[in-house]
């Protein structure tokens, strides 16, 4: 029990410091010249033109939303068609009734217009 | 594996009676069918509410191996929480109607609600208890935030959303401890696994648990959502909230502080009490100061958490039956209070206090069933809310707990101090030319019921508290 909270420890120890270890050899051994550039927002990229408070479209949060929605469905359908022949009429049931709840989500999103882009 | 489908018939048909209202209000496209939506979800609840008087109430039994049990304390609190989806969907047919004009979702979603509440009435297992109350949760922000271009039901929505995911954070760890020390999360497998003797890890747990419920039922120091909350949400879901959202946390507290966690009790109790006073001071204290009716009905709402935590203390029999008749009564007491607020705010689009003055005046029915709401939420007799706090401090001092009982019973006289203000605000009518209010008649009904359940408790306790004890001894065993 103790011996394999250990390893774990050791593990944990161990990542710290190498990440520690390259930090400060990075540090050590690269050039310290300061220069107009390294001072910049971006080294490379493009400096932002007006105000970063830009309001975004709110579609893309629900589109989103519906994304992470049909995302999970498929989650639960792979199990669900790998195991489909030793499950029976009960499973595939249950199966409809979680998809017909999603789809009826879907004509709700759809009437009520969150899927047109404007 | 067997599955009894009757168990879990009330939250089948109020799942059903949801998706079918979400169908029904894409269907109908014209304002004249939506406005039916909100009679056709009363009418279904008072179906809901025939039918479950005669489901069976006394054995207890399980829909999937003890996961999901339905007993009559389950049953009892199903029962409280269809009633209290009945008064508030008809406070809201009026309240609620520029809102809901060309929306046809929030009676569906008062039905996810109240399927979320049913579920942690009879969860027996973590798992389903969180899913149940966050089903609750989830509905219940969107229900706070309706009103959309109200910023203040939106600020209220969005701070509801992040507290309640913290405090979901925090429950779960609680939960992932208990598994990961034990290996089971259904009740029944944790109580015979649980020794006498605890690890501090578990102890953690236990407060973990203990927070995380402890925010839906706004327990000091984790109520600090109340008063925003209560104050940005439409008034119905306001009542909704007080009433249902927080009925729903004590049965779930009730069943993992009565139940999973027996054998620990001289180690929560402590903790428990030293919150329970917390309640008891911070609820009652602040609520002296408030301008707006809502959010002192919030801070009140707090402190009644103390005074049904005093039940949970008490650890017996009586003190469960205690705790189950403060929250029936608790419950017409609020939807009164709320009605009233409603009733004003539909009038004058205000909440604050001082609106009050001269409401004897202008609507002698509002003022009567706010002066019954309110004295019973005081405990003042002949109302419900007298035998109520009488039950829970006699049976706190019959185990042993004088002390706490003179804290509580100190703290109602602050309580009682500040009603009575607002009962005198709005009986020294000084405004004198106040136009008498329109009071739409689902609004007058809900009143109505409210203050004769109020009263009627108050002075015919006997056939509630026998049965309510009936059910303590059930569950209790």
């Amino acid at each position: 029990m103790i011996n394999e909270y250990g390893i774990i420890g050791i593990f944990l120890l161990g990542g710290i410091a190498f990440t520690l270890v390259c930090l400060v050899l990075s540090w050590l051994l690269s050039p310290h010249k300061r220069s107009v550039v390294k001072e910049s927002t971006y080294e490379c990229g493009l400096e932002t033109s007006g105000v970063t408070w830009v309001q975004f479209k709110i579609q893309y949060f629900l589109y989103a939303l519906v994304f992470v929605a049909f995302d999970v469905e498929t989650v639960f359908l792979f199990p669900w068609a790998v195991a489909f022949n030793c499950l029976g009429m009960f499973a595939f049931a249950e199966m409809l009734v979680f998809v017909v709840i999603l789809v009826l989500g879907l004509w709700y999103m759809w009437k009520e217009g969150a899927l047109e882009w404007n | 594996m067997i599955l009894s489908w009757p168990t879990i018939i009330l939250e089948i048909s109020s799942l059903g009676i949801g998706l079918l209202l979400l169908i029904l209000g894409l269907v109908f496209t014209s304002l004249k069918s939506k406005a039916t939506l909100g009679y056709f979800s009363i009418i279904a609840l008072l179906l809901m509410l025939v039918g479950s008087f005669y489901l069976p109430s006394g054995a207890t039994q399980t829909f999937i191996n003890n996961f999901y049990v339905q007993d009559s304390l389950a049953l009892f609190f199903k029962q409280l929480f269809i009633v209290s989806a009945l008064l508030v969907n008809t406070m809201a047919l009026r309240y609620m109607k520029p809102h809901t004009n060309n929306r046809g979702d929030f009676f569906a979603l008062t039905f996810f609600a109240l399927t979320g509440m049913m579920m942690m009435a009879s969860a027996a297992e973590f798992i389903t208890l969180y899913i149940g109350l966050e089903l609750m949760t989830f509905t219940f922000v969107l229900l706070t935030a309706y009103k959309k271009h109200d910023l203040k039901s939106g600020e209220a929505g969005l701070k509801y959303i992040l507290l309640s995911a913290v405090s979901s954070g925090v429950l779960l760890y609680g939960f992932s401890l208990l598994y990961g020390l034990t290996g089971a999360l259904d009740f029944s497998s944790l109580v015979a696994l649980f020794a006498p003797t605890s690890s501090p890890l578990l102890v953690w747990a236990i407060v973990m648990v203990l927070a995380g419920l402890g925010f839906k039922i706004a327990l000091v120091p984790f109520h600090m959502w109340t008063p925003d909350v209560y104050e940005g949400a439409p008034t119905p879901i306001t009542a909704f909230l007080a009433v249902g959202s927080k009925a729903a946390g004590f049965v779930a507290f009730i069943r993992v502080f009565f139940q999973v966690f027996a054998v620990y009790s001289p180690i929560f109790m402590p903790l428990l009490i030293a919150l329970t006073v917390l309640t008891l001071l911070i609820g009652n204290l602040i609520a002296l100061a408030q301008t707006h009716l809502k959010r002192l009905l919030a801070y009140s709402s707090i402190a009644h958490a103390g005074y049904i935590l005093l039940g949970v203390i008490a650890y017996s029999k009586l003190g469960l039956s205690a705790i189950l008749f403060y929250l029936l009564l608790y419950m017409f007491a609020n939807i009164g209070a709320f009605a009233a607020v409603a009733a004003l705010v539909i009038n004058t689009g205000q909440d604050k206090i001082s609106d009050l003055a001269g409401l004897w005046k202008s609507s002698p029915f509002t003022s009567v069933v706010l002066l019954v709401s309110l004295l019973s939420l005081a405990g003042i007799p002949p109302t419900a809310g007298f035998i109520g706090k009488f039950y829970l401090f006699t049976e706190l001092v019959s185990r042993g707990y004088l002390w706490l009982a003179f804290v509580a019973v100190g703290m109602s006289l602050v309580a009682i101090y500040y009603y009575l203000v607002v009962i005198r605000t709005f009986l020294s009518g000084s405004v004198a030319e106040k136009t008498s209010m329109t009071i739409p008649f689902s609004l007058k009904l809900v009143m109505l019921v409210s203050v004769v359940m109020t009263i009627g408790i108050g002075v015919f306790p006997g056939p509630f508290t026998d049965y309510l004890l009936k059910v303590a001894q059930a569950f209790l065993g």
